[in-house]
């Protein structure tokens, strides 16, 4: 058998079978620069293989639209719109005029708050970890 | 192995996007350029679909996405460019003009992908095919148009040139 060049990336990809598969193999038993060919090529299959899989960049492929989550979301989310309107509507109409509320009573209406109800009071606030780096 | 039989077009988004995103970022280099095509070739799947045939769904997505690309390299070569003087060399090394220059300019951040984009574009576009998206030479065969013993020339030859740049 002459030099198999053009078998050994078929063979590395696992598309060789019967007498060519075979001859290679023999062939690379009794040829030096053959078997070196074959590590070589080998290399670069891996390193190609290595290559990162790339995200998809949000909004190029359609992943969370694709199956709505209401038949009839176009109609539900109009008519809520309209509500939202109208509700707006009312509350100003009936909203008193705005009175002039000084600090003192500010902070003695929130104390009275939070004695009624202490989930009231200021929210803990978690601060993240800074020297977490993020995925 | 059941036959993958898609419903529509946002269903093959959803199951191969990200395999025609990689096979577009390491035939074009750049994200910019594979997001295009991803957008062309979905857009072709979805006019696609309605003449669509049952039968080799794989070969006839790896068909539009190929086509695709290259209709964006045509595309790419006609249209009148001026390089800009720091372009210039390093357009004039890659090892032969037309098509696969034209998309090896930017974004040539690893040795691996500098390399595929100084491939030739039927060479690139196999080992592509293979190492990336894992088709398999028959696949190959059938989105190329090109008999199996092609498919396989042009993977060992795009190999060896990968290695003479890597090495």
């Amino acid at each position: 058998m002459k030099h198999a060049s053009e078998l050994i990336s078929a063979y590395l990809d696992g598309e060789l079978g019967g007498s060519e598969l075979r001859s290679l193999l023999q062939h690379l038993g009794e040829c030096g620069r053959c078997s070196d060919e074959l590590i070589e090529i080998q290399r670069v299959r891996a390193a190609v293989r290595s290559l990162p899989v790339m995200e998809v960049p949000d909004g190029l492929v359609p992943l969370a639209d694709v199956i709505p989550l209401h038949r009839n979301r176009g109609f539900w989310a109009s008519a809520a719109a309209a509500v939202v309107i109208v509700v707006i509507a009312i509350a100003a109409l009936v909203t008193p005029p705005a009175t002039t509320i000084s600090a003192d009573d500010l902070n003695s209406r929130f104390a009275a708050r939070v004695s009624l109800d202490p989930a009231f009071g200021p929210a803990k606030v978690i601060l993240p970890d800074t020297n977490e780096i993020p995925e | 192995m059941t036959e993958f039989a898609p419903l529509t077009w946002e269903e093959v988004a959803r199951v191969y996007g990200r395999k025609i995103y990689n096979f577009a970022y390491r035939l074009t280099g750049n994200p910019n350029d594979a997001a295009d095509l991803v957008q062309e070739v979905l857009l072709r799947v979805r006019k696609g679909l309605e003449q669509y045939q049952p039968g080799s769904f794989e070969g006839w997505l790896w068909r539009i996405t190929r086509n695709a690309f290259l209709d964006g390299v045509r595309k790419e070569n006609r249209r009148p460019t001026t390089p800009l003087p720091e372009e210039i060399d390093r357009w004039s090394l890659a090892q032969s003009p037309g098509a696969d220059v034209e998309f090896a300019r930017v974004n040539l951040g690893d040795d691996i992908q500098k390399a595929l984009l100084e491939l030739p574009v039927e060479f690139r576009e196999a080992v592509v095919m293979c190492d990336v998206v894992g088709l398999s030479y028959d696949e190959i065969a059938a989105a190329v148009a090109v008999p199996v013993g092609t498919v396989r020339s042009r993977i060992h030859r795009g190999r060896r040139l990968l290695r003479e740049s890597l090495s």
